[in-house]
């Protein structure tokens, strides 16, 4: 369904991704692993057509969606035309909203009225939300926000999921929890892309995996298989 | 009946307040004064627009005040009247009360124009450089308009006491004051039902966050350059009212100064409040002119006193000094201004079941 060829990325002058390659099916979930600064986000902020200056620009290579070249698209038109959205790094909800209004926001060219069957989806999803509703985003807990940051993304109807570093800041069993969580959708029918710095927990929920390394795949396979190889467990695993 | 409380109200206020100018009971001095208030208040609750609620820092809305100005201006005195800029009038003189609204439209869409001119190329960048390249616009506008001789240059531009003569003609009722009653009526409307739209969750939205924005998937760009360009143009269309309730343009009435005045407003209200910031437009617009009496008598006493020397005359340019201090005085104290971003309805719920806006 996803289709990134050749993938070349840049900040400026700076190269960020020199000819990155990968593919994701439908209904799959397929992880990114890799150490800081490997290129890992930067391949998600090209594949959402994100602009600078905090994302990169796309100097050389393809990204096809169902075999359609989605290069000059732009980042809104990605959400509402291919159902694909981003959660992005560092959650970015919108802080001085209550937990609804920032459901609500995502689904911002529906009336509200009818979106009380949605939300009540995403509460059964992350019941913590449900009992947080009315209380303004900025003063959830970490692992809270992650969540409506997630809400907040399905809330856009998206088929394809893009989470950069869900588990970063979550305390580990909420961490669990959120992969549990995305394990659930997954069987719901939504296609994850998912960073993970935590290798060994991604790499236990996804069907395939990409090892990134400055900006290049270096190894790739179905999750069982990486999590085996003595070389990955040795560099991302922990020995 | 009651929920249309406030409508009636203010239907009642403006009804009084034209038919106490057209039995005499206003003296000049004061109708001015009130026709300014609602001048600046269409000025302030437009820059609101863009710094309130999408949250950017546009400093130059004088420029578009100008443009406005000199566009509302051109178009009246082309339309009503007979000038060697633009030979015959084109409509017939008792037309001018009529077709008025067209005057202020277009000047409007002039500003709006620019509004776009602007923000084209300036919503790429973020930020503080959005506060520069208005600025810079601010300059740019002003420059133009006074190297344009055919409409004046630096001399400024006048005929449109004329224009405003030829209604008076037709009936003999305070127009200006009308004719800005209804504009800050059509200006608050506008942006009200615009932020209560779907686009205006989208400028919320814009506001909290850009990226979040984008991927909620809000086309951030063009909700940006529309709320600007709405923004601009009710500028503009206070920018025509001020024109012809003075009679006369002058590029240098509108220049970074001007600008400032509509920043203070609005800071002053409180960023993304509509009844905030026509509060401090009326409060603003009164401390000028309150100014206008304390400094002379803070003078007097002052010398009286002997606390200033004797050769030195406190003049008016000291308001340039009292109004940013009490800007500095108001971001030490309530940086959120009056209401920060809440309504009146907001502070005081038990309005709420007098008001509906439709």
């Amino acid at each position: 369904m996803l289709r990134v060829s050749n993938l070349k990325a840049a900040y400026g002058k700076i190269e960020a991704l020199h000819g990155v390659s990968f593919q994701v099916e439908q209904g799959e979930i397929v992880t990114l692993i890799g150490a800081n600064g490997a290129g890992k986000s930067t391949t998600l902020k090209a594949l959402m057509r994100l602009t600078p200056p905090e994302s990169p620009v796309v100097t050389a290579g393809d990204i096809k969606f169902n075999g359609v070249s989605i290069l000059g698209m732009e980042a809104h038109r990605v959400v509402s035309d291919l159902r694909m959205t981003l959660v992005p790094e560092g959650r970015h909800i919108f802080g001085n909203l209550t937990v609804v209004e920032n459901l609500q926001l995502a689904a911002w060219t529906r009336k509200n009225e009818k979106l009380d069957k949605e939300i009540h989806y995403i509460f059964d999803m992350f019941p913590r939300l449900a009992e947080r509703a009315r209380q303004r985003s900025d003063t959830l807990s970490g692992g809270e926000q992650q969540m409506l940051a997630v809400g907040r993304a399905l809330m856009t109807k998206c088929s394809v999921l893009l989470l950069d570093e869900p588990s970063m800041g979550l305390a580990p069993l909420i961490m669990y929890d959120m992969f549990r969580t995305l394990k659930r959708l997954n069987a719901d029918g939504l296609t994850i892309i998912v960073v993970e710095q935590n290798a060994r927990l991604a790499l236990q929920v996804a069907d395939r995996g990409y090892v990134l390394d400055t900006g290049e795949i270096i190894a790739e396979g179905p999750a069982e298989d990486l999590l085996r190889k003595p070389e990955i467990k040795a560099a991302y695993l922990g020995g | 009946m009651q929920r249309y409380a406030i409508n009636i109200f203010f239907l009642v206020a403006a009804v009084t307040l034209v038919g106490l100018a057209q039995a005499g009971m206003l003296d000049k001095y004061v109708l001015t004064v009130i026709t300014f208030m609602g001048i600046n208040c269409i000025f302030a609750v437009s820059l609101n627009l863009v710094n309130g609620y999408m949250g950017e820092f546009s400093c130059g809305h004088g420029g578009f005040m100008c443009v406005g100005a000199y566009a509302g201006s051109l178009l009246s005195v082309a339309f009503f009247t007979n000038s060697k800029l633009f030979g015959a009038a084109l409509f017939a003189p008792e037309l001018a009360p009529f077709l008025f609204p067209l005057v202020l439209i277009g000047a409007g869409l002039a500003a709006a124009l620019f509004g776009l001119i602007v923000a084209l190329p300036s919503f790429h960048t973020r930020d503080d450089y959005l506060a520069i390249i208005t600025i810079a616009a601010n300059y740019i506008i002003i420059s133009i308009v006074e190297n344009i001789d055919a409409i004046g240059g630096p001399r400024g531009f006048s005929g449109m006491k004329k224009v405003v003569g030829l209604m008076t003609d037709v009936a003999n009722v305070p127009w200006m004051l009308i004719w800005t009653i209804i504009g800050l009526f059509a200006c608050v409307m506008i942006i009200y039902r615009l932020m209560t739209s779907t686009y205006g969750k989208g400028i919320s939205a814009v506001c909290q966050n850009e990226v979040a924005a984008e991927i909620m998937g809000i086309n951030t760009n063009r909700v940006k350059i529309m709320a600007f360009m709405v923004s601009s143009g009710l500028a503009g269309l206070s920018g025509a009212l001020y024109a012809h309730v003075y009679g006369y343009v002058n590029a240098q009435a509108f220049n970074i100064l001007k600008s400032t005045e509509g920043l203070v407003m609005v800071y002053l209200g409180g960023m993304g409040s509509i009844s905030g910031v026509l509060l401090a437009a009326v409060a603003f617009t009164l401390l000028i002119e309150v100014l206008r009496f304390v400094i002379p008598w803070l003078n007097d006493v002052l010398h009286a006193t002997g606390l200033l020397a004797v050769n030195y005359e406190l003049g008016q340019v000291w308001k340039w000094v009292i109004i940013p201090l009490v800007l500095i005085l108001l971001m030490q104290f309530r940086p959120e201004g009056f209401l920060g971003n809440r309504e009146l309805t907001h502070v005081f719920p038990r309005l709420r079941r007098w008001i509906t806006f439709r």
